[in-house]
């Protein structure tokens, strides 16, 4: 009997690991493809993901641009968790949001995202898949969970966007729609045309996008989405000429170049309201002419960063900017 | 002999002294904006009441309210630093203590964190020197329930509590950190004089006046500590007293000096070695001289820290580190001239 | 006794323990006098409460009609000097330096260091048999140079009564007599010496007083050669001693043998 019962654990262990290659081969080996399948596998931030078999029913979405993106495609009955949010939904999605169960105020554990069962995690930022975090790609790959990162937040040479450009976000759009076999093109549709009627100013203003800090301010520069977001509105950011998404920069430059607008991000953690606080309590900057003059312009943390919100963002800032008024 | 040693070390002094204005002269010059040397003078001079300045009042913002302010407070912060290294490392009789040893500089890291995570980043220079104080008075309580008090039980207990405050640290930062938020922390624990305005400035330099002077004119009894407690004793000095005096004014000092700055290190610890190379380990010319060469040190080493990648700043603690290392070992590597 | 060393029930306890208990001693003025005694005795922490660099729990120190726990530190130390059995620095300080040290008590906290004080110190190097290593790093010297130093930096303070902690242990033969030669000379300039010896011999050969410690307590003072019969140092020492006249000086000399 002894024997009998090690013959069966030894076939079970077997069984297991042979599962497990073939996940991971199924991962790796691309299969005979058909035209939606083709489109299915691509290379996420250096990793090669597979979704050519049925479409994820179980996702994790960490970070908000995760959470809305899969929103905006209607899918969001897909969530069974979100994870490290930025800041509210927009209303429309509102009620729908209210819904979702949400893991972890900052990044998971590895082992809370287990316990919700996933067949997908969707992070916002390539660092979320970390051992400390959700777990690493590999290892969630080799348990059989997928896992895909935002593209414009890839920080690889090779991967990060040389600029940011609506093109990216839309194929991220496209790319998600194809994973969960659903259709972008109304979702496209709409942000196209949304993004055509944003007028761009045309005075040549010059900008600020300060996000965070007191000391050392912590602004937008010449790569990322706020850099993006700038350009569509027809704002000249005084920090694009760094290669960067995000920045740490200085006063002296701010001061130095005097911009016209202040991009003030807003987040729970740093409101806009602190931000301008800084500015004035700041004897050098307080003589600014965008602070002297209050000429903010407000930005909810959450739409700061690539995603389905950036289009809108550009909008309401452009709207925010139209209201201005510059003596 | 001793007459010619003495002139060598007068006129190291009076050169360093007059390096350390050149260096604030046009390390005030440098920066990412195009204001010129000459507007800058010409503003520092119109504040100072003579001629009137050529600049806008938004670009004379930057001369006298964040260069000058900055460089006179990386001045005073060095100074300090490298006066508090050497006592530091007289008392302890230890030439690997540094200002931070008894807990000071995580203790203070440990106020600065807290306000700055709970957004009341005003308070910062205040909670960072009451930190520092907890620390300290926790340092010398540990010491104390050891037995009496002596330097290498007041070193140990110093490191148990600068272990316990960094741990806390780390746990407040891991468990409240939100956003991007854990940047300002960073810059403040690697060291960062980007915040210094004409607080700072008063601050550190009041330290300076306060417990600075004083330790530095107590060189003659430093030096009477060289080999030990009964040696200095038999000397007449009051070993207990002059010892708790010196170790409150240069807790005293550095906590000022963290509260403003962060934690700036290899200040204190490398500097006194490297003036002690200069005019030997007499603590008379000692003391003096690293207080001068501190501040030159630190003056450059933000001068770098805020115009080598510019329009980005690094924290200066990150400078001093990279800096101060190599020039140590160029130090070492010279043979040290006969007195 | 006017004019020198007088110490009276003094106690010292360290750690709980009673390390000094009761002890009575004094020395003359102008005289050469040694402390011996088995290890452990607490000659050195003795040594300490004597001069006036530690407090004992209980008892009091005069010297020349001084209480020298009353008196302002620097005061003190202009009277009484000590030159420990182990001192060393980290500090690459000169010989000359450290021996200029010796002149602290005459500073006040801003006064400096004037042509007289260099004439003392090169006086002092040169009687403590140093003046080769003037210039020499005080790190860089072997134990026995070492202990010169310290013995020239307490010379520098020019005190009335010196005190000295084995002074001569590191020393080789012609050393130690060099040394304690100039102990001898000393007191017959006036200044009253006491010194611990772990060297019996020695302390026959030069000094005419010998104050004999055991467990804390003195176990005899007086004159060396009424002090050190062959009795008391088996009673002390454990082992069976002979007490000879040295052939040349007729000072007292002893011979030790294990005891049966």
């Amino acid at each position: 009997m002894p024997r009998l019962s090690r013959i069966i654990v030894l076939a079970a262990a077997v069984a297991v690991a042979l599962s497990g290659c073939a996940t991971i081969s199924a991962v790796s080996t691309p299969s005979p493809s058909t035209s939606t399948a083709a489109a299915e596998k691509f290379d996420n931030c250096g990793t090669r993901v597979d979704f050519s078999d049925a479409a994820p029913k179980r996702v994790i979405t960490i970070k908000s641009t995760s959470t809305e993106m899969l929103l905006a495609l209607g899918l969001g009955d897909r969530i069974v968790g979100t994870a490290f949010q930025d800041g509210p939904v927009p209303a429309t999605w509102k009620t729908e949001a209210a819904k979702l169960s949400v893991l972890s105020v900052q990044v998971p554990s590895q082992e809370v995202v287990l316990n919700s069962e996933p067949d997908l995690i969707y992070a916002g930022w390539e660092s979320n898949f970390s051992a400390d975090g959700a777990g690493t790609r590999s290892d969630l790959q080799g348990l059989g969970i997928a896992t895909y990162v935002s593209p414009a937040a890839c920080r690889e040479v090779g991967y990060q966007p040389a600029r940011l450009g609506f093109s990216d976000i839309f194929r991220e759009i496209g790319q998600v729609a194809s994973i969960f076999h659903v259709s972008d093109t109304k979702l496209l549709a709409q942000q196209k045309s949304d993004l055509a009627a944003i007028p761009r100013d045309k005075r040549g203003l010059t900008a600020l996008w300060f996000s965070s800090g007191s000391s050392t301010p912590y602004v937008g520069a010449g790569i990322g989405a706020p850099q993006l977001v700038m350009d569509t509105v027809g704002l000249k950011n005084i920090a694009s000429g760094v290669k960067e998404t995000w920045t740490s920069f200085n006063w002296e430059t701010v001061v130095n170049d005097n911009p016209d607008v202040i991009v003030l991000v807003d987040a729970t953690w740093n409101t806009a309201a602190k931000k301008m606080a800084v500015l004035e309590s700041n004897p050098a900057t307080a003589n600014l002419d965008a602070v002297k003059n209050h000429r903010y312009l407000i930005v909810p943390f959450a739409a700061s960063e690539a995603g389905v919100r950036t289009v809108s963002a550009a909008s309401d800032l452009a709207t925010q900017l139209a209201r201005l008024d510059l003596k | 002999m001793q007459a010619r040693r003495a002139g060598r070390v007068a006129t190291a002094g009076v050169v360093l002294a007059l390096v350390l204005v050149l260096s604030i002269t046009f390390a005030i010059t440098i920066g990412p904006s195009n204001v010129t040397p000459v507007e800058v003078w010409g503003s520092v001079l119109h504040h100072l009441g003579v001629g009137d300045g050529q600049l806008s009042l938004l670009r004379d913002g930057i001369v006298w309210q964040l260069r000058l302010p900055r460089v006179l407070t990386a001045a005073a912060v060095g100074a300090g630093l490298a006066i508090s290294g050497a006592v530091m490392q007289a008392l302890t009789r230890n030439p690997l203590a540094d200002p931070y040893l008894l807990g000071l500089s995580s203790g203070a890291s440990l106020g600065a964190v807290a306000v700055l995570l709970l957004g009341i980043a005003v308070l910062l220079p205040v909670a960072a020197f009451l930190g520092a104080m907890l620390a300290l008075g926790l340092t010398l309580l540990l010491a104390s329930s050891l037995g009496r008090i002596t330097p290498s039980r007041t070193v140990l207990a110093g490191i148990a509590v600068s272990a316990l405050a960094s741990a806390v640290t780390s746990l407040v930062i891991f468990w409240t950190v939100t956003g991007d938020s854990y940047r300002e922390i960073l810059g403040w624990l690697l060291g960062s004089l980007s915040g210094a305005r004409w607080p700072e400035v008063a601050i550190a330099f009041a330290a300076i006046v306060i417990a600075g002077l004083p330790i530095m004119l107590s060189g003659r009894i430093l030096d009477a500590f060289a080999f030990g407690d009964t040696s200095a004793a038999a000397l007449g000095i009051n070993v207990n007293s002059t010892r708790w005096i010196l170790l409150a004014a240069t807790a005293l000092l550095t906590g000022a000096m963290v509260s403003v700055s962060g934690s700036i290190g290899f200040v204190g610890l490398i500097l006194p070695h490297a003036v002690r190379l200069l005019v030997g380990p007499r603590h008379r010319a000692l003391l003096p001289l690293s207080a001068i060469v501190g501040a030159i040190f630190l003056i450059w080493a933000d001068t770098a820290a805020r115009s080598v990648f510019e329009p980005r700043e690094l924290p200066v603690g990150i400078v001093t580190a990279i800096i101060g290392a190599p020039i140590f070992a160029i130090l070492l590597t010279r043979r040290r001239s006969e007195v | 006794m006017s004019g020198g060393l007088d110490a009276s029930r003094i106690d010292v306890r360290i750690d709980g323990r009673l390390i000094v208990d009761g002890v009575d001693c004094t020395v003359a003025p102008g005289t050469f006098s040694a402390m011996i005694g088995p290890n452990g005795a607490g000659k050195s922490t003795l040594l300490r409460i004597l001069a006036a660099v530690e407090r004992p729990e209980a008892g009091t120190v005069e010297f020349a009609g001084d209480k020298l726990f009353e008196l302002p530190r620097r005061q003190r130390a202009r009277i009484v000097s000590f030159v420990e059995q182990d001192s060393s620095t980290e500090l690459s300080l000169t010989v000359r330096d450290v021996v200029a040290l010796g002149r602290t008590p005459h500073h006040g906290l801003f006064s400096d260091a004037g042509a007289d004080d260099d004439a003392i110190v090169a006086r002092v190097i040169e009687a403590a048999g140093v003046a080769s290593l003037a210039d020499r790093d005080v790190t860089t010297l072997s134990g026995g140079e070492r202990q010169r130093v310290m013995l020239a930096k307490a010379l520098a303070q020019e005190t009335q009564l010196l005190l000295l902690d084995e002074p001569s242990n590191h020393l080789d033969i012609a050393a130690q007599l060099s040394v304690l030669g100039l102990l001898e000379r000393l007191a017959l300039s006036g200044v009253t010496v006491l010194a611990a010896l772990h060297d019996i011999n020695l302390a026959t050969a030069y000094c005419d007083h010998v104050i004999v410690l055991r467990n804390g307590r003195v176990f005899a003072a007086g004159p060396t050669s009424e002090v050190l019969t062959p009795e008391l140092l088996s009673e002390v020492y454990g082992v069976q001693a002979t007490v000879l006249a040295h052939p040349q000086t007729g000072r007292p000399l002893v011979a030790f043998s294990p005891s049966v």
